[in-house]
């Protein structure tokens, strides 16, 4: 039994060796759906820590710049620098932990940047991994310079080291938390290509109605498609020529024909329609396939 | 059916789910109404299905890329983090942890190392003032002794509390450090530990041969033990990191560290009270002109306490 404990906890820490060394994670939920997480690097959490830091700090000069002005009013100036010592040791102590806990994983540097704190399984963090990933931060933080002064300047050097050395980017205080960053990506929905162009849409009908897509070419012209925008005509040709060419072959087409019209008309009858003017689905295995998986 | 369909037919489900993200990431879940929680629910698990069938579908690459961000996102919208309950670390504080300290053979070694050394170091400084000057520094010492030349007086009771405010930010930050040190395999917690021991020893020690001594210890006495426990917490709590990563118990070396740091959090909580305690007492009774039976008699109590709560409810236990 405990053994059988052993292995499971030692099962979900390690790096499925399968993984690609990239840098997103897939994660499994409860619902046993895979979706993938982008993790985010040293750079991407830096600029999230400078906005926290700067809001750390102009919170507790601003709070203190308050508290001298009321003074000048009230005989109140030293119990109040009580009370602002022990505020500005529980924000640079626990701000980080408590936005976290109290904002599901996230603070306001890393609200506006996207990015969210989250087990190494997928699921939200709890306030004890909180509070462990903030305050082992201060061993992450090293060398500090000033590192007696309570207004140290951090140089996060063992932290970058800890992120290099692993492939889920953890600090010290991640490991320790079992915690990782994730970005937050929220990107418009990208649709389809429309293809309103005439000469594809009357291309498309030299395609075999009897031609089905696979997987992996429907992949190809997705991508192709979504980006040949971006290049100019020559380059267009280079790319699409090695996907054309074979097709050119297996549809009997003369061989000066542009692979970029051949790609599009391909993409327009694979994800669109099967003829111009008509939206009615073919004999085309799609719905089988995607109700057979459903079930 | 084609994808084109597919998408017109599904792309306003994914609108529904992301307008609905958005509202929970903005505003609290009670306010949104048990309509929407249950739209978002069924939402999201279409969402899901549409993922998973991604492939099969052929949807496009950036569709697919678009479905990844959005489940992950009502995701972590429907599986929130989990806040403070307080009764659990009520029970923890309470019934848990006195045991595990009382057992935890990092606390008697942080404990051993802690009074040991200091108490060594403290006869040191008692029979050789060299001693003293290479250790604590001839300035430091002339400082000390000229702090404590005048008998303790009463602050006009306002300056209590911001030196109350500062005794936590410095001393609950010194623990906090020595804490986060631990993690090189108690290494750096230990390193931390001795050298506290050694300068406070080699400080008490001098502090009781010179003449100022009666001042010194008008001050020092009432935070004491809050203050020194304080210091063993932290220093016990950051070696229980440390050793983790060297005793895995079986475990990988992660998963160790991530264990321990469950049993070690609430240690070291209990070590900042113990802080924020002494450093009121600091603040407030220690430079007062309370006469010195007070100051003893709360040490006693304060010593008292710490014994009930370790032995008494640590052995209740077992």
């Amino acid at each position: 039994m405990v053994a059988a404990h052993r292995a499971a906890a030692n099962n979900s820490d390690m790096a499925n060796p399968r993984r690609p060394l990239d840098s997103r994670i897939e994660i499994i939920t409860p619902e046993n759906i895979a979706f993938q997480y982008v993790l985010a690097g040293p750079f991407r959490r830096l600029p999230a820590y400078l906005i926290d830091c700067a809001l750390c700090i102009a919170v507790l000069v601003g709070t203190l710049v308050l508290l001298s002005l009321s003074a000048t009013f009230a005989g109140i100036l030293t119990v109040g620098i009580g009370l602002w010592l022990v505020f500005a040791f529980v924000l640079s102590w626990f701000y980080f932990s408590l936005f976290e806990t109290f904002w599901n994983g996230q603070t306001p540097g890393k609200r506006l940047l996207g990015l969210r704190v989250l087990s190494v399984d997928g699921q939200p963090i709890n306030a004890l991994q909180a509070i462990v990933r903030n305050i082992v931060r201060n061993l992450d933080a090293m060398p500090m310079l000033g590192a007696n002064a309570e207004l140290g300047v951090p140089f996060y050097m063992v932290g970058l080291l800890a992120m290099a050395a692993n492939d889920r980017y953890q600090r010290l205080g991640d490991l320790a938390g079992g915690t990782i960053v994730v970005v937050e990506k929220r990107s418009a929905l990208g649709g389809l290509t429309p293809m309103r162009r005439g000469d594809v849409l009357a291309f498309a009908q030299n395609i075999p109605v009897q031609f089905v897509t696979g997987r992996a070419l429907a992949q190809a012209l997705s991508i192709y498609v979504a980006r040949r925008e971006r290049f100019s005509a020559a380059r267009r040709f280079e790319i699409a020529r090695v996907l054309a060419e074979p097709f050119c072959e297996r549809f009997d087409l003369p061989e000066e024909t542009d692979p970029d019209l051949l790609l599009c008309a391909l993409y327009y009858r694979t994800f669109i329609a099967d003829r111009p003017g008509r939206d009615a689905s073919g004999p085309v295995a799609v719905p089988a396939v995607a109700e057979g998986a459903g079930r | 059916m084609k994808v084109a369909q597919l998408l017109d037919h599904r792309r306003e489900q994914w609108r529904d789910l992301e307008a609905l993200c958005r509202e929970l990431e903005r505003r609290r879940v009670r306010r949104l109404g048990p309509a929407a929680v249950l739209r978002f629910a069924s939402l999201y698990r279409a969402a899901c299905a549409d993922l998973a069938l991604a492939d099969a579908y052929q949807l496009p690459i950036d569709t697919v890329q678009y479905l990844h961000e959005l489940v992950g996102r009502a995701h972590n919208q429907l599986y929130r983090s989990q806040t403070f309950r307080w009764r659990h670390w009520g029970h923890e504080m309470f019934f848990e942890l006195p045991g595990r300290l009382l057992a935890d053979r990092a606390l008697w070694l942080a404990f051993a190392v802690f009074w040991g050394i200091f108490g060594a170091s403290l006869l040191l400084a008692f029979s050789s003032r060299e001693y003293c000057e290479r250790v604590v520094g001839q300035e430091a010492l002339a400082h000390l002794e000229a702090s404590f030349s005048q008998p303790v007086v009463d602050r006009d009771g306002t300056g209590a509390s911001a030196m109350s405010g500062f005794y936590v930010i410095h001393n609950a930050g010194i623990g906090l450090r020595c804490f986060a040190a631990g993690l090189v395999f108690g290494i750096g917690g230990l390193l931390i530990t001795i050298s506290n021991a050694v300068q406070l020893g080699a400080v008490f020690g001098h502090m009781l041969t010179v003449e100022q001594r009666a001042n010194f210890l008008q001050f020092v006495t009432a935070h004491g033990p809050f203050e020194l426990t304080a210091v063993v917490f932290s220093s016990a709590a950051g070696m229980r990191l440390g050793f983790s990563l060297v005793a895995t118990g079986g475990l990988a070396r992660v998963a160790s560290l991530r264990r321990a740091a469950t049993e070690a959090v609430p240690t070291m909580g209990a070590a900042v009270i113990l802080f924020c305690l002494a450093a009121l007492i600091e603040g407030f009774l220690s430079p007062s002109s309370a006469p010195y039976a007070v100051k003893a008699g709360v040490a006693i109590l304060s010593a008292s306490l710490l014994l009930l709560y370790v032995v008494g409810l640590g052995l209740r236990k077992h």
